[in-house]
């Protein structure tokens, strides 16, 4: 299904309505003149080289080059009439690694795969696709059960439309199978392999050219920003500052992590979690309106802000199977699955028919996957609209109030969905319980709020930035349709402390800056279900701590520092060092490297393969009424454990060093 | 009890040293040349000081700066000496508000300051508090006047021994008295103020590329024990960041200015012993922009300004003229045992009130560690809207680190314009508008 509307004439238009609906209460000459103004352009211009090198992978193979990024970057301003400024930067990146690594991500990624099942306790490695020689099980195994309606049963013997080429296994490059779930995800470009490719949101369908040129996309996302704005004095001191355009809108006082600052989705694709924000949040087109009106008799300042993000939903983009940065591998897992919807496609150690044995299973299609993509289309209830107010007590406390109401820009994925009984080849609109699922982007609702100070005493800043949020979907194996609605609270606590370190440099500070982010689900579902545990793998509460030393060496030229993150409850942590050398106002060179560690062990979780969706043909030897469907907990790494092991575990054997040349013209 | 009484008696030595101002003392502190310009023997317009005639010329030149002389840095052009009159508003308030100020308790603890120049005698060498005064005379004194704006201002790191320019940093700074106002609307005050602001800076860096949309914003509070509220936009991180501002000697962005050293001292007065040490007539680094000859290697300016020329070892000093003035000579030493300056000397301008034409500043052990010298122009002879200003431009500075041969130089655009420099642009949420 492909779920791409055409948005460009809505945008244009919606553009113009924003500003036309934001001026009414100003004076003709209060709107800039776009072209008489004789300030001239303020033009800069940048080339910047992104190099990276990934070490060897999970299945013990050096990955090799997974960066060649190439970017041309212009940065434009003009001071236009009655104070209104135009802002923009246009960004242009070339890819290279699809040509010159095209063995990983390129044409040539990929290749035959075999599966698993497990016989008895052991673990057999068994064909991909066919059922002999002792393969899974198919058509006719399953038709010589003989049962009422076997010969109606809808597994496959063969593929003929699906070849096993160009295929990996499902999470090969971060854990082995060991007895869980897995199956097939095709990882070669979609110009060169259509299997399982779909608009997952901004990714999932992009062919060589456009995976190697992202921003020349239909949403135009080489105007990285382009704004005009202005602050008009409305007497007594006060202001009304108003942006309007393609722009982004940072929220909150935290670095890395996303509490409040959540009105841009971001472009994990383009480095992971390793790049800055500004360079990876999605502009969007809002207006903004701000009532700054200064200080009263009891606070220093007072500033009301509210934003209309007008533009069409987007979301996260995670990155495309086969590309070198798959945020939770969550990308692979979507073409996957949706390969396995539209060809079907051998499960590993699926079918439990004796004690401790699981059998690769070859599913045909419209049977298990995902179907449907329902990105939001663009209408009127459908943009975002959020709020903001932000002060300074009388004291020097600063602080925000923060509400929005947005599209989440992570997807949920609604299973029990339509499906054929494999077994009968039954259909129903509904099978509880079932691994077939459509992706929706829910409506959320936030209320937060952050404040900073600092501490003479301790010679430190602190801030904090917490936020509710209500209508946020979780993967829950205890639920009908595999997902819950749960409320979060989100929250981190930061402290940066400027110390003189003699031996890094006696007479600059070197910067500390140390966080800890915490996530609580409410109504948080966690139970036996008779063979293990089932409900929301993420955890109930999750604890991130960061710490960041960053010095300053030969007039802040050269700039030493390390951030280690570290994932608690997932027990992985990265450790990135990197050394900024700017050896001239124009040219600066960053070396670096992230390398990731602890262990996955535990972060596998219930999978519903015991979830016995098509009673009784699945209900094995699980515990329970085997007429009725519900998760019974047995668990693997695939496809839940990747929300326990975050994005830092599930990238735990991409370690990766870099270098990175940026030139100013 | 006991420190009540001692709070007592500290506060009766102030009372003791507190004679009664007057007319003449405003007329003096405003006008010291009133009875003739100060001489000193060979000392003319037009001499040159340099390393060979430089001892002749010893105590007329700031220690600090005698010693680069001497080490061949750089040759001192004497020019005439020249009034720099204050604003008339100034002095007006310190006329109106005579015999107001008093020093309290704990240094750092003012009362009954209004506007002008808090304490217009001449200090007097058996006041135990005579340098802490001078300290709030520089405090409130004109400095920037209720506001100005650089913009732009140059800073070059130099490699001192081999000339390279390191690295150039193109700010555009703004300045603001919310309190003590004398002459622009508003007056005497910004209101509302609940806070009790003092002033604030507010500084934007254009150039270079890992500096470009960086924004500073360091508000100073009328409560001298209280530290200064600090916040930084990072244009990379596009949000505004609280800064810990106890570290004052940090490096500021590298350079060889600790942020303490901002405009001579940029600190809390009780962060400081104060010593007054007496006074002298010293050469200053004070000259008419307009009779230069400036630099011909800046950016051209829409307007045809130019900035003052750099030369001298490794171009590390402004080549301009000084001049001899009267100065007192001031002794700052840290408070905090731990602060890696032993003590600051500086040679206040009596006229001007400021205290940075050519600091001194030792380092742990005692030893001379850097030597920071800010150029004035006289207002009349720089760009139009300066003129009749009564403030002493910053034209330029030099800050040189003499044990690691570095130095940073400064090429001001000063503009005393309350247009550059609304309230609104000092609160942080402006920062937030950027881009």
């Amino acid at each position: 299904m492909r779920n791409r509307p055409s948005r460009k004439v809505p945008v244009l238009s919606l553009t113009a309505l924003a500003v036309a609906a934001a001026m009414p209460a100003f004076a003709q000459e209060n709107l800039p003149d776009m072209g008489s103004s004789s300030e001239p352009w303020q033009v800069d211009t940048y080339y910047e080289n992104h190099t990276a090198f990934r070490g060897r992978d999970n299945t013990g193979k050096v990955v090799g080059l997974s960066k060649f990024r190439n970017t041309m970057q212009v940065e434009a301003d003009k001071k236009l009439s009655s104070g209104w400024v135009f802002h923009s930067v246009l960004r242009g990146s070339w890819d290279g690694v699809y040509r010159m690594n095209k063995g990983q991500y390129g044409e040539d990624a990929g290749g035959s795969i075999g599966a698993q099942s497990t016989l008895g306790g052991t673990l057999a490695d068994v064909p991909w696709g066919s059922t002999s020689p002792a393969g899974p099980l198919g058509y006719s195994a399953v038709a010589g059960l003989g049962y009422p309606g076997s010969a109606n049963n809808k597994f496959m013997d063969a593929y003929p439309n699906n070849p096993n080429e160009g295929l990996r296994v499902l999470g090969d490059r971060w854990h082995n199978v060991n007895g869980g779930v897995a199956f097939a995800t095709p990882v070669r470009p979609c110009n060169v392999d259509r299997r399982g490719c779909t608009d997952f949101g901004g990714y999932g369908d992009k062919n060589t050219t456009e995976l190697e040129f992202p921003e020349f996309n239909s949403r135009l996302d080489f105007i990285r920003e382009a704004y005009v704005k202005n602050s008009l004095d409305i007497g007594g001191g006060q202001e009304l500052f108003l942006k309007l355009g393609k722009q982004q809108v940072v929220w909150g006082r935290t670095d890395l992590f996303r509490v409040l600052d959540v009105i841009n989705p971001v472009d994990y694709s383009r480095n992971n979690i390793y790049d800055e924000l500004q360079d990876i949040r999605i502009p969007m087109w809002i207006a903004q309106a701000e009532w700054r009106m200064g200080a009263s008799e009891t606070m220093q300042d007072r500033n009301l802000q509210l934003i209309w993000n007008f533009d069409q939903f987007r979301a996260n983009n995670l990155g495309q199977c086969g590309t070198a940065n798959v945020a939770l591998d969550a990308g692979c897992f979507f073409r996957g699955m949706r390969t396995l919807w539209d060809y079907g496609g051998t499960v590993s150690n699926f079918a439990n028919v004796g004690p401790d044995t699981y059998l690769a299973t070859n599913f045909g299609p419209g049977q298990i996957g995902l179907a449907n993509v329902n990105l939001p289309k663009w209408s009127l209830a459908n943009t975002q609209i959020g709020g903001k107010f932000e002060g300074v007590t009388m004291g020097g406390l600063n602080f925000s109030l923060n509400a929005l109401h947005y599209r989440s820009q992570l997807p949920s994925l609604h299973g029990g969905k339509r499906a054929t009984n494999s077994f009968t080849g039954q259909y129903q609109n509904a099978w509880p319980y079932l691994i077939s699922f459509d992706m929706e982007f829910p409506r959320v609702n936030l209320l937060g709020g952050s404040m900073d100070f600092q501490s003479e005493a301790l010679g430190a800043a602190f801030r904090f930035e917490g936020a509710m949020t209500w209508g946020e979907e979780f993967a829950n194996t205890n639920r009908e349709q595999l997902y819950s609605k749960n409320r979060v609270w989100r929250s981190v606590i930061g402290v940066d402390r400027p110390t003189f370190v003699s031996w890094i440099n006696p007479n600059r500070t070197t910067l500390f800056s140390a966080q800890l982010f915490w996530q609580h689900i409410f109504d948080h579902e966690r139970e036996n279900g008779g063979v293990g545990e089932r409900g929301i793998p993420d955890f109930k509460d999750n604890f991130i701590g960061t710490l960041l030393m960053k010095g300053f060496l030969a007039g802040d030229r050269i700039s030493p520092q390390l951030i280690i993150a570290r994932d608690f409850r997932s027990r992985t942590h990265a450790i990135a060092p990197a050394l900024e050398w700017s050896t001239t106002d124009k040219l600066k060179f960053t070396f670096g490297a992230n390398f990731k560690g602890g262990s996955n062990g535990g972060n596998s979780f219930d999978d519903c393969r015991s979830c016995n969706p098509f009673a009784p043909y699945t209900a094995g030897t699980y515990p329970g009424d085997p007429m009725t469907a519900y998760s019974r907990g047995l668990s693997g790494m695939e496809p839940l454990g990747r929300f326990r092991a975050g994005p830092i575990g599930a990238a735990i054997r991409e370690d990766e060093i870099f270098l990175t040349m940026r030139y100013k013209f | 009890m006991k420190k009540t009484l001692i709070a007592a008696t500290v506060a009766l030595l102030a009372t003791g040293f507190a004679h009664a101002t007057t007319e003449a003392d405003v007329e003096n502190t405003f006008n010291p040349y009133k009875g003739g310009f100060p001489k000193v023997n060979g000392l003319n317009p037009g001499t040159v000081i340099n390393k060979a005639n430089a001892d002749q010329f010893k105590d007329a030149i700031p220690a600090g700066v005698f010693k680069l002389v001497k080490d061949g840095m750089f040759e001192i052009k004497v020019g005439p000496t020249t009034q720099f009159e204050l604003s008339k508003a100034y002095i007006e308030a310190t006329r109106k508000n005579l015999g107001k100020a008093k020093l309290g308790a704990k240094n750092g603890d003012l009362e009954g300051y209004v506007a002008g120049r808090p304490f217009p005698e001449e200090p007097d060498a058996k006041d135990p508090r005579a340098g802490e005064k001078l300290a709030w005379n520089y405090k409130y004194g004109v400095n920037w006047g209720d506001g100005a704006a650089i913009s732009p201002f140059y800073w070059k790191y130099r490699n001192m021994q081999t000339g390279q320019v390191e690295k150039t940093i193109k700010f555009n700074f703004h300045f603001l008295n919310f309190k003590h106002r004398v002459k622009d609307a508003p007056v005497p005050e910004v209101t509302p103020n609940p806070s009790e602001l003092f002033r604030a800076i507010y500084v934007k860096a254009l150039d270079p590329q890992d500096l470009k949309n960086t924004q500073l914003l360091i508000q100073r509070y009328e409560d001298d024990q209280k530290l200064d509220d600090a916040y930084l936009y990072l244009g990379f991180q596009r949000r505004v960041r609280r800064l810990a501002t106890g570290q004052t000697t940090d490096a500021f962005l590298g350079s060889d200015l600790m942020i303490e050293d901002f405009e001579g001292y940029n600190g809390r007065i009780s962060d400081m012993k104060w010593t007054y040490k007496g006074t002298k007539n010293v050469i200053l680094p004070m000259w008419n922009h307009n009779e230069l000859k400036l630099a011909t290697d800046m950016p051209a300016e829409a307007d045809g300004y130019k900035y003052v020329d750099f030369g001298g070892q490794g171009g590390c000093f402004h080549s301009a003229s000084w001049q001899l003035r009267k100065v007192y000579v001031l002794e700052a030493a840290p408070v905090n045992a731990n602060h890696p300056v032993s003590k600051r000397v500086f040679y206040m301008d009596a006229q001007l009130g400021n205290l940075n034409g050519a600091n001194e500043i030792y380092d742990r052990k005692g030893e001379l560690w850097k030597v920071f010298m800010v150029g004035k122009s006289h207002p009349d002879s720089h760009l139009p809207i300066n003129k009749g200003s009564g403030i002493g431009i910053d034209d330029a500075f030099s800050m040189v680190d003499v044990q690691s041969k570095h130095c940073t130089t400064g090429q001001f655009k000063g503009q005393v314009d309350p247009k550059l420099n609304p309230p609104s642009m000092f609160q942080v949420q402006y920062m937030r508008g950027g881009d």
